[in-house]
């Protein structure tokens, strides 16, 4: 694909098109609807990719805190939402969404996930809202990713986790903020470039900046 | 009767027309549709879709569009409906301005993407709430679109507003979706291609439907097969490039211009069988010629060599559901009986049959995803077997067109790519991405990556929907360079033309054990009284029921919330195991099934075991002593409590009635609830394309599988795959998306901040009980605590 910097692919500051300019707030039916999907499709998404967490049990069983290793992966719609949809709330509802849509496919924490997805989706929420939604860039992808590892990690902290000692509890910080990282602020920014790439994303600004680069 | 809480609103204007009109319950008037001067240029294109376009259609005209695909009559329609986006493009000149919610229909080419409904009645109610109508208003409303769109009635006995739409045929998903428009009283009906994917008989009965609804209205109807349309039409409008007007005028006018049937620029995809019903002619001759029969019977004549693929007296059952149990399956009667098949080297043979006659449930069976209820089948498997899905973009996995034909690993080293990429017309593409591609183009490319396992059996789900003549002829030839070198290719089709070059028939009809149509023992169809009855808004219910299905949604998340505080009390193993028994008393109360219910609390257990053995090994004290097992078994019990009450009450947990409740009664903002409650009702159809994309990678060989015996391989394999597969389902997603978004705006929900629901959400007996058990689980463990010292 290109070989721009990314700051000018898909990032930068929100001069240009007409999406890019109109009130934050002004969701237009496309950007509801897609970051309702977003989350439904990430809610099922986690159930395929159970086999997955299967594959590290034993390292989990070996050392409680790998159980971090995979976390990241949690916090990729909020992640998605934020870059395709670029509108303040869009991380946070993708995020509830899917959390709502895992209790109802037999997922394993009930109300729990429900606030986890809430604290994941904060997390994404505000480091784009420290940029006052204008920057999309890798860094601010990251400082989401890892924010919501860090709220994340609180929350399991004191309540899924609070008889683990500190030590355990640091190691576990580690493997969350390093999956929170990779599996997510990477993983998930590699992604939107390459839905960007195959063109579905032209109704929206991350697609729509793209487009017009290469025009 | 006026809407609730309208007046304060803005457009109120436009609603209370609505509400006096309906109110008189007479038709709508007819609306006019003018454009002048409308130039649109999409973001980043460099030519308008719509170049410089002036058209008039006074009130009640019946005008047909015509023209390539490409020509701009989708985007033409969307503008007549003022849904052109103007964010996403360039806009100059004057279009219709926006009138009161949903008085522009729009329908589109798939029903499926307008579906938002749970049921088919709360479907029909999604328009009538975005416009505020008051309940009395909303029941009227759908009860008389049901009936008018020939949803609910004599037709077809076994629907009313309780069935659920996902579980309709293509035909009534068509009507729903009519219905679903009808019920804002529309004084224009636009229509974009809503018959493509249809068979004839069911088009037939849909358009019939569409006409009578059209009664009194404009009607604007974009379509490729124009002949049936003709004859209720009072003009037609020839498109070329830009959506330039070629042609317009009486259909008597324009074909003597020449412009119709036979002009490329008129119909290219009826070029080479101009004539009216020609195509017609010859499927009724391919049929006549075998005689309703498996005509593969005649195929496997002595003189012809060893089938490929052989099955003999094949029973088919419809799938299985998901909550239906496999006892309960088996125990449904059969779809399809009575089914042979022959497939010889070189042959095509084409399944026939009206749309939900069971065509896919066949292919899944021959192709091995599901086992047929009983007869024989020997098929090619593996390698020998490949498969070309209806949606290619479901098949693609790899980056670039070059690398997706050779990316299934039973693609032989030695095969000759660039000679693949000619004969489909790709070789300029080669490192293109597949996605970027056209459609036609896509097509060709799924089908020679599947040709590139040099496959015997070569089976392809509905190959030419949507393709012009130049793509269609293009997609023949490689079926027919597929055929020469002796694959046996088997397609499932509508398509008159494709079945006339097929060498046998297999029409489903003849195999159709027809409960619904024939003389199954359906409701009377009977008096007008009872179709009304059978339009009744009714909350979703499912069976068999739970008690906790009588509490309204917002008490099931005070239990969830009130466990999850009662928890938190939890300090001892003793504490935790007297909590949990409150737990285990009242957890009969949320009761479907049994075996429901133990697989629900499956994956807490587990969540619970594995908390228990992690802080036995993480804690403050030694691992493996006494101690720390017992504060993992606290840890356990505790977070047990946290969890189950949750997982029990969400099972009665509808998204609908949650909505009812959000929006309705904590009056949270109208779109974000009523889009999150679409998504999630329509949250079945994303996890069929999931396991669909992900069926289509195994019957590529790309399991998704993890094996001891190649760990790493299979786990890269499996990471691989999963990956791409996610891939896949977010851009159907995406897809689906903006057309699901533009069938909610067409259906006034742009300007629905301030929405009414149909139902209400009612808080009764039950809901006290519940908050007395909300109170006692969050109670309960701090009681019991205390109690103990």
């Amino acid at each position: 694909m290109s070989t721009a910097p990314t700051t000018t692919s898909t990032g930068g500051t929100s001069e240009g098109s007409a999406l890019a300019r109109r009130p934050l707030l002004a969701y237009r039916t496309v950007d509801l609807v897609l970051t309702v999907a977003i989350g439904v499709v990430f809610g099922v998404v986690f159930v395929g990719w159970g086999q997955v967490y299967n594959l590290i049990t034993p390292l989990q069983a070996a050392f409680p805190p790998a159980v971090g290793l995979l976390t990241g992966v949690f916090f990729l719609p909020a992640l998605l939402a934020a870059l395709i949809v670029r509108r303040p709330g869009a991380a946070l509802l993708a995020e509830v969404i899917a959390a709502f849509l895992s209790i109802g496919l037999g997922g394993q924490w009930g109300f729990g996930a429900i606030l986890s997805g809430l604290i994941q989706g904060a997390g994404v929420e505000l480091a784009f809202a420290l940029t006052a939604y204008r920057r999309f860039t890798l860094p601010v992808a990251i400082l989401g990713s890892v924010l919501s590892g860090l709220f994340e990690w609180v929350f399991e902290r004191f309540v899924y986790y609070a008889e683990w000692s500190w030590t355990f509890a640091f190691a576990h910080l580690g493997f969350f903020l390093v999956s929170s990282v990779l599996l997510c602020g990477v993983l998930g920014w590699a992604l939107v470039k390459l839905l960007v790439g195959t063109g579905a994303l032209s109704a929206f600004p991350a697609g729509q900046r793209m487009r017009t680069a290469r025009a | 009767m006026s809407t609730p809480s309208a007046a304060d609103g803005a457009a109120t204007d436009a609603d209370s027309g609505t509400v006096a009109r309906a109110a008189s319950a007479t038709a709508p008037a007819a609306t006019a549709l003018t454009i002048t001067d409308l130039t649109w240029v999409p973001s980043g294109r460099s030519r308008p879709t719509l170049d410089a376009l002036s058209l008039q259609i006074p009130a009640g005209q019946r005008v047909l569009l015509v023209g390539r695909s490409g020509s701009g009559k989708s985007t033409l329609l969307r503008a007549l409906a003022g849904l052109l986006d103007e964010s996403t493009g360039e806009l100059s000149g004057s279009m219709p301005l926006a009138g009161r919610p949903g008085e522009r229909a729009l329908l589109l080419q798939q029903p499926l993407h307008a579906i938002v409904g749970a049921s088919v009645g709360r479907d029909t109610a999604f328009g009538p709430e975005n416009a505020r109508c008051s309940r009395p208003e909303i029941q009227e409303r759908v009860s008389r679109a049901l009936q008018e769109a020939r949803v609910v009635g004599a037709e077809d006995p076994r629907t009313s507003a309780d069935s659920i739409p996902w579980e309709l045929s293509g035909g009534q998903q068509q009507r729903l979706a009519l219905a679903g428009s009808l019920a804002l009283e529309p004084g224009a009906l636009l229509l974009d291609e809503p018959l493509s994917m249809l068979d004839g008989p069911t088009a037939q009965s849909v358009r019939s439907a569409i006409l009578e609804a059209a009664r009194g209205r404009t009607l604007v109807v974009a379509d490729h097969r124009i002949e049936d349309w003709l004859p209720h039409m009072d003009r037609v409008i020839v498109l070329g490039d830009g959506a330039r007007i070629l042609a317009d005028g009486t259909p008597a006018q324009v074909r003597a211009q020449g412009m119709l049937g036979g002009s490329a620029a008129a119909d290219p995809g009826r070029a080479d069988v101009s004539g009216a019903g020609n195509a017609d002619a010859r499927e009724a001759a391919a049929r006549e010629a075998i005689s309703g029969e498996p005509a593969a019977e005649e195929a496997s004549a002595e003189s012809t060599p060893a089938p490929l693929l052989r099955a003999r007296d094949l029973t088919i059952r419809p799938r299985r559901r998901e909550g239906v149990s496999a006892r309960a399956h088996r125990a449904l009667p059969p779809l399809l009986t009575g089914i042979d098949l022959d497939l010889t080297p070189g042959s095509l043979t084409a399944i026939i049959g009206p749309s939900g006659s069971g065509k896919t449930t066949l292919l899944r069976v021959l192709l091995g995803l599901d086992s047929p209820a009983a007869g024989s089948l020997e098929a090619p498997r593996g390698a020998d077997l490949a498969f070309v899905p209806q949606e290619p973009e479901h098949s693609f996995l790899a980056l670039t067109v070059r690398e997706e034909v050779t990316a299934s690993p039973w693609v032989p080293d030695a095969t000759d790519v660039d000679a693949l990429l000619r004969t489909a017309g790709l070789e300029d593409l080669a490192d293109a991405s597949p996605y970027t591609l056209s459609g036609g183009q896509k097509r060709r490319l799924a089908v020679i990556s599947a040709l590139a396992q040099r496959p015997r059996l070569l089976v392809l789900d509905e190959p030419t929907v949507g393709l012009d003549a130049e793509s269609w002829a293009q997609q023949q030839a490689l079926l027919d360079s597929a055929r020469a070198e002796g694959a046996a290719v088997l397609v499932a089709t509508h398509d008159p033309r494709l079945i006339a070059r097929a060498d046998a028939v297999l029409d489903l009809a003849a195999h159709r054990q027809d409960r619904a149509l024939a003389t199954g023992p359906g409701p009377n169809p009977g008096t007008s009284g009872e179709t009304a009855a059978r339009t009744l808004l009714r909350p979703i219910r499912r069976r068999p029921r739970a008690l906790t299905d009588a509490l309204n949604p917002l008490s099931l998340l005070l239990i969830a919330a009130a466990a999850v505080a009662g928890s938190f009390g939890i300090a001892t193993w003793q504490t935790g195991l007297a909590s949990l028994a409150l737990v285990a008393v009242l957890a009969p109360l949320s009761i479907r099934t049994v075996r429901g219910t133990l697989l629900r609390l499956v994956p807490v257990g587990l969540a619970a075991a594995g908390l228990w053995w992690s802080t036995m090994l993480a804690s403050e004290l030694p691992a493996f002593t006494a101690g720390s097992a017992l504060l993992g078994l606290k840890e356990a019990l505790r977070i047990a409590y946290f969890v189950a009450p949750g997982v029990l009450a969400f099972t009665s947990l509808d998204p609908t009635a949650l909505g009812d409740a959000l929006g309705g009664r904590l009056r949270l903002p109208g779109r974000p609830v009523a889009a999150s409650v679409a998504g999630l009702v329509r949250a079945g159809l994303t996890a069929d394309v999931w396991s669909r994309v992900l069926e289509i990678r195994r019957l590529r060989g790309l399991d998704a599988r993890f094996s001891w015996r190649h760990p790493l391989r299979s786990s890269v394999q499996l990471v691989r795959t999963l990956s791409s597969t996610t891939l896949a389902v977010l851009l159907d997603a995406i897809r689906s998306a903006e057309q699901q978004a533009l069938a909610m705006d067409a259906r006034g929900f742009q300007q629905a901040q301030r929405r009414t629901w149909a139902l209400p959400s009612r808080f009764s007996v039950a809901d006290a009980t519940g908050a007395g058990v909300a109170f006692g689980l969050a109670a309960a463990p701090w009681v019991i605590r205390g109690l103990t010292g």
